[in-house]
């Protein structure tokens, strides 16, 4: 007898969504997360305000998390991880470890919805000065900061004069085989911006960008906001060197514009780092037997009209598992994995 | 305390994994290849020492049966490069080769934009590695143009199968063996691999001497995957050469901002515009230093960049520029530490940056050695010896 219980590998933003969407349509859900916490990146990344609309990011995620915690038809696993898949569409049994524990783990269907992880700008070694410079961050450090409502320098705790973003850490970037745009990191710093602005209300802001990627309404939402509004200075052109110089850091690289070198001092710099695939997302390629593009996400194999079907009949894979994504993308791939799942596995029930 | 939930950057860890690398590892293609009757690899000669490079994959640097890949230009400007390195060899009593059929490598010709055609340029680098393997000893390079062009060229004939029958015929036409190294060696990675030792022999103190590093562009910028890196030094933010010597030596190694910075060769300024030459490395390299470390020498590990950071400050000096920082490559000053003489075998009259302070404050009485050196040149002069041997140079 076929199952109609839907198992969904990861409890972010996706697998929180899919697990309600389920369990909406009266079907059962078990999620699986491997930390003791629902919540995926936003949570474990402390993210202050979620982009475009700087919504309190731990409110939206209590929101989605309430929507699974205490529902009849979702059963939550946390503090499990998957060492083992078997079976096929209307039967995948999956082994599990919690607490230690050996677990089977019963479903009809499979949704991976196990993410990313930040690109590492020590990856990029001297470039960025990551390691080397207190006072150069990641956009996750700022939101860990914006979170403590208390953005200053990490080398003094001086309140910073002047802050630069530099996109594309990590994204679009043949050198080091990231030949791809993170889709989001152009509204996040952004967002960051308007964020610093109000903190640093006297500071001097700068985005250095190759070109800003504004998707939809974030144009309108954030990006012409962090220039008229709040008087953050976009300057087109590449940044190929962080260094320090006495107190202040120096960013070296090109003003592609006016077509010069350019180096100048900033007191903060914040590193727009992209979208890889997280350990878990290509762990769990592996154990399901899914095919990976070359960049090691997820591979959807329909195209543009299913963007979330795998090689693997049965096996669905949602959000930024299978490549970079909002959460606008995030959240709807999920609804459609439940909808496609739950078609799937209604098939063999009901043709049985 | 400033408390924030934002690590200092000495706490963030910097996480190397071989098994994510960005770049492909070359050395499994390479013995694909041989499998497949392609070419004959090299091995390194035992007993090898290992390196971890960049994305934390280990390389072999052989210990001795080594041959000296020798540099055209820069021989001439910086003969105590070489000269050191066979002390050194002599020193512990290592098998090396000084070969006397190596020919040019041509990559100088980048420089001027007047390289031949890429078989021409692949044959004459596996011409070279020919004649090391026919001897029985394993390439070293010191010349950072060779050992940037002979990585590319490895990585054109690893993916480019028309070249390689190409390269295979030409070869095939001198009677030569079509053979690759198993790695392509620097000699400061060899000086690095050996740091330990030369420690152990070391006999000039030098923990009072405060040094500034230039890495070669051509040694980690180019195929930056095959340069050695090691946590312990920069957090394997920076290649680990000369550092890593250095700091065995018990040197303090200075940082100053413009360390990632080109010497001031370029990759053709130097034949092309050689006053933009002078003018880099004296204002953008050895006045930042001065301002910045106060160093009392500034030591690098190409020839190239000996040679121009050295050689340029006469520029500097005549427009009344803050110069003066005395420069020398890696093995001269581990073959300095062990007690190498500063002219017989570092040949440091050579050097156009005068270094005598830098003598001095290491406690050598440098008339005494120029004496003893005159001496040997007067024998040579009056017709009593040809040539100084390594006897002379003890």
């Amino acid at each position: 007898m076929a199952s109609e219980n839907i198992i969904i590998i990861g409890g972010g933003p996706t697998g929180l969504e899919a697990a309600r969407g389920i369990a909406d349509l009266g079907y059962k859900a078990i999620l699986i997360e491997k930390r003791e916490r629902l919540g995926g990146n936003p949570d474990e990344g402390s993210y202050a305000a979620l982009t475009p609309d700087l919504g309190d990011a731990e409110e939206a995620m209590d929101k989605m998390r309430n929507a699974v915690l205490n529902n009849p038809n979702v059963e939550i696993l946390v503090n499990t991880s998957v060492i083992g898949a078997e079976g096929e569409l209307g039967n995948f049994k999956v082994k599990a470890e919690t607490n230690g524990k050996a677990i089977d783990i019963e479903g009809g269907a499979v949704i991976l919805a196990t993410g990313f992880q930040h690109f590492d700008p020590g990856r990029e070694t001297q470039k960025y000065g990551y390691y080397e410079h207190d006072d150069v961050i990641t956009l996750v450090d700022a939101e860990k900061m914006f979170k403590a409502k208390n953005f200053v320098r990490p080398s003094n705790g001086e309140k910073p004069k002047s802050v630069a973003f530099i996109q594309c850490v990590g994204s679009r970037d043949r050198q080091i085989g990231n030949e791809y745009c993170s889709k989001v990191c152009c509204g996040v710093s952004s967002k960051q911006s308007i964020e610093v602005r109000h903190y640093c209300p006297d500071a001097k802001i700068y985005i250095f960008y190759i070109d800003m990627r504004m998707y939809g309404y974030w144009e309108n939402e954030i990006y012409w906001p962090a220039q008229e509004k709040h008087k953050v200075n976009y300057i087109k052109g590449m940044a190929t060197e962080i260094i320090k110089k006495g107190d202040h850091l120096i960013v070296k690289g090109e003003d592609t514009t006016l077509r010069r070198p350019m180096e100048v001092p900033m007191d903060m710099v914040i590193l727009a780092v992209g979208m890889e695939p997280s350990v878990g997302t290509k762990e769990m390629a592996d154990v399901f037997g899914v095919q990976k593009n070359k960049f090691g996400f997820i591979e959807t194999i329909e195209g543009p009209m299913n963007t979330v079907s795998t090689n693997v009949e049965g096996v669905f894979a949602a959000g930024a598992c299978t490549g970079p994504a909002d959460l606008e993308d995030s959240i709807s791939a999920a609804g459609a994995a439940a909808m496609k799942s739950i078609g799937a596995v209604r098939k063999l029930t009901v043709t049985a | 305390m400033i408390h924030l939930p934002v690590l200092k950057a000495e706490d963030r860890k910097h996480e190397i994994d071989p098994a994510n690398a960005p770049k492909e590892d070359l050395r499994d293609e390479i013995f694909q290849l041989e499998k497949e009757g392609e070419w004959i690899v090299q091995r390194v000669p035992e007993p090898y020492m290992e390196l971890t490079t960049k994305y934390g994959r280990m390389k072999k640097i052989p210990v001795e049966k080594t041959w000296h890949h020798k540099s055209c230009g820069q021989c001439g400007h910086i003969p105590g490069y070489s000269s050191s390195i066979f002390w050194l060899n002599r020193a512990f009593g290592l098998d090396y080769h000084d070969p006397t059929d190596q020919t040019s490598c041509t990559a100088w010709n980048y420089y001027a934009s007047a390289t031949s055609n890429p078989a021409a340029q692949a044959a004459v680098a596996m011409r070279n590695f020919a004649a090391a393997y026919e001897v029985g000893y394993f390439p070293i390079i010191h010349c950072g143009t060779s050992f940037g062009h002979y990585k590319e060229v490895r990585h054109a004939l690893v993916h480019q199968p028309k070249l390689r029958r190409q390269v295979k015929a030409i070869m095939e036409k001198l009677g030569k063996p079509f053979v690759i190294p198993e790695e392509i060696v620097h000699y400061s990675e060899w000086v690095l691999a050996m740091k330990d030792r030369i420690a152990e022999r070391q006999v000039i103190d030098m923990s009072m001497i405060t040094a500034t590093v230039h890495p070669a562009c051509h040694y980690h910028k180019l195929i930056e995957e095959d340069a050695i890196y090691d946590k312990e030094i920069y957090g394997a933010q920076r290649t680990a050469v000369i550092t890593g010597t250095l700091q065995a030596l018990g040197i303090n190694v200075a940082d100053y901002s413009t360390w990632f910075d080109c010497c001031g060769f370029g990759f053709r300024h130097i034949l092309v515009s050689r006053d933009f030459s002078r003018s880099f490395s004296v204002q953008r390299k050895i006045e930042v230093m001065i301002e910045e470390a106060n160093p009392d020498i500034t030591v690098t590990h190409d020839t190239g960049c000996v040679t121009t950071l050295d050689q340029s400050q006469f520029a500097g000096r005549a427009h009344g520029k803050k110069v003066g920082l005395p420069v020398m490559a890696d093995s001269q000053i581990a073959a300095l530490a062990m007690g190498a003489h500063p002219y017989k075998v570092l040949q440091l009259h050579w050097h156009n940056t005068d270094n005598k302070a830098f003598l001095e404050k290491l406690g050598i009485d440098h008339k005494q050695k120029w004496a003893e050196f005159e001496a040997e040149v007067s024998q040579i002069k009056d017709g009593k010896k040809e040539y100084m041997t390594w006897e002379d140079a003890k």
